[in-house]
Formats: C-alpha cells, sequence, structure tokens
C-alpha cells in the first residue's frame, strides 16, 4: 500500500525549511539512512527554491508573485521507494536549453538542478514556458546491510 | 530554520574569522551575504569561515559564499572553509567547490 502525503505551499522562502523537515521526517519513519535523508533534504530544497527564484517573471507584483510560485509537493512512500513531485504553475522554462554547470567554475546558476539529479536516484523533470514546472524525484532505500 | 553568524576580525592572522552555525538556505543566505558584505566593506581581507556547527548548506548558500569569493579573488584574496559535516562537504564536492574552498 502507497501511503500518500499531499502539501500545497506558499512560495516563501520561509516554508522551504518546513517542506525540508517534513520530507527528513517521512524518509526517517521509511528507514532511510543518514545520508539518504541527507540526500532528500537537500534535493526538495533545491526544487522548492528554484519555484520561488525563477517561478514567476523579474518584476512580477507580489501578489502575483505568491500566485505563481505558490506550489504542491506530493509524497508518496511505496515500500523501498520515496517518491516526491513538485509541481508550480509559474513561468516555466526549456528544458532543452538548461545545461549542468562546470563542476568548480565560480557562478552558481543552474546548480540546484544540478545537485537533485546528483542526489535523487531518478528524476524527471516536465516544463512548459507559461505552464509550469513538475519535477518527480525518486529515492530508493538501500538493504540495511548495505548501509554505512 | 535559524542561522547564527559569528563575525570576528583575527588581526594577527589579516583575516575575518566567520562562524556558521544552524541551516543555510533561501530564507536564511540573505543575511550570511548581507554579514559577510558588511565585514568586507569594512575591511577586504581574506575569510576564513568555520562550518563545524553548520547542519545544513544547499546552492543558495553555496551561491553566496561562491559570489563573495568571485568578488575579491581578483584582489589576490581568498574564502577558505573548514571543518564541513559530512552533508556539507558532498555538496561541496558535487559542485566541485570543494578544490577551491576547502
Amino acid at each position: 500500500m502507497t501511503d500518500i502525503l499531499n502539501m500545497t505551499v506558499p512560495g516563501k522562502p520561509e516554508y522551504v525549511a518546513t517542506v525540508r523537515m517534513t520530507a527528513a521526517a517521512l524518509a526517517m519513519n521509511a528507514g532511510f539512512d543518514i545520508e539518504a535523508i541527507e540526500d532528500i533534504k537537500v534535493a526538495i530544497s533545491e526544487a522548492c527554491t528554484n519555484i520561488i527564484l525563477h517561478g514567476d517573471e523579474p518584476g512580477t507584483s507580489e501578489e502575483l508573485h505568491l500566485e505563481k510560485t505558490k506550489y504542491e509537493v506530493r509524497f508518496e512512500i511505496d515500500g523501498d521507494e520515496l517518491s516526491i513531485y513538485v509541481e508550480d504553475h509559474g513561468v516555466g522554462y526549456d528544458p532543452g536549453r538548461y545545461t549542468d554547470p562546470v563542476p568548480g567554475e565560480i557562478k552558481s546558476g543552474g546548480l540546484g538542478i544540478f545537485i537533485v539529479k546528483t542526489l535523487m536516484d531518478e528524476v524527471d523533470i516536465r516544463s512548459q514556458i507559461g505552464a509550469g514546472t513538475y519535477i518527480c524525484m525518486k529515492k530508493y532505500r538501500r538493504p540495511a546491510s548495505a548501509a554505512v | 530554520m535559524a542561522i547564527s553568524i559569528q563575525v570576528t576580525d583575527n588581526a594577527a592572522e589579516k583575516r575575518w574569522d566567520i562562524s556558521l552555525a544552524g541551516e543555510v538556505d533561501i530564507a536564511t543566505a540573505p543575511s550570511v551575504r548581507e554579514r559577510l558584505s558588511a565585514a568586507l566593506a569594512e575591511k577586504k581581507q581574506n575569510i576564513l569561515i568555520d562550518l563545524t556547527d553548520l547542519d545544513y548548506i544547499d546552492s543558495t548558500g553555496l551561491g553566496v559564499i561562491i559570489s563573495v569569493y568571485g568578488g575579491i579573488r581578483a584582489d589576490g584574496l581568498s574564502v577558505k572553509l573548514k571543518n564541513p559535516k559530512a552533508g556539507v562537504r558532498k555538496l561541496l564536492s558535487i559542485s566541485g567547490f570543494d578544490k577551491s574552498l576547502l
């Protein structure tokens, strides 16, 4: 049986920690090891942060910004698998134009998505200009004997 | 979550000794940027950031540190990090910033 938890989150920086702590608590209850829990915390924070920073056009009014950067997070726990879905209805972007950053290059842009892809076992990102962005990320629990 | 930032002028070593405790994310990174910028505005010198009590950082926090580093390296100055916890070290390694900052 899959356990499902849904959150609708205002696009405000202070709620990213709330989502992060929720993800950590769910992963801990599901038996993930400390390293995996840390990975999940960073990945979900990066996804939420991207929405707040890039979910609307620069110069948008505060009211519209909050509407455009409101997002839904859905957690699904099914056996050894934790799936996290993050969806917004902001400006979206063209994933084809995204390139991974050069490691160590002194700039921070584009780093968030790269970190999500590195830390999670499966990542699926779909985005459409004007319609928003959907990210599905999965982490698989390692057998206890494989945990360090 | 909160962040605690301590800034000390280490006159003997001619550098800013910074201590970060707590979590640096999109909510707390602006105060880290503000404190580092204020220190550099007062005196341009190297920066050493002690991460012993830093429990969490993400790309927003790394971005602040990298941006500060980018702003002073042309003057021959550096930003160095010490004692990162495992999770923080992993993120530094993934981003490739470990080579220039550790």
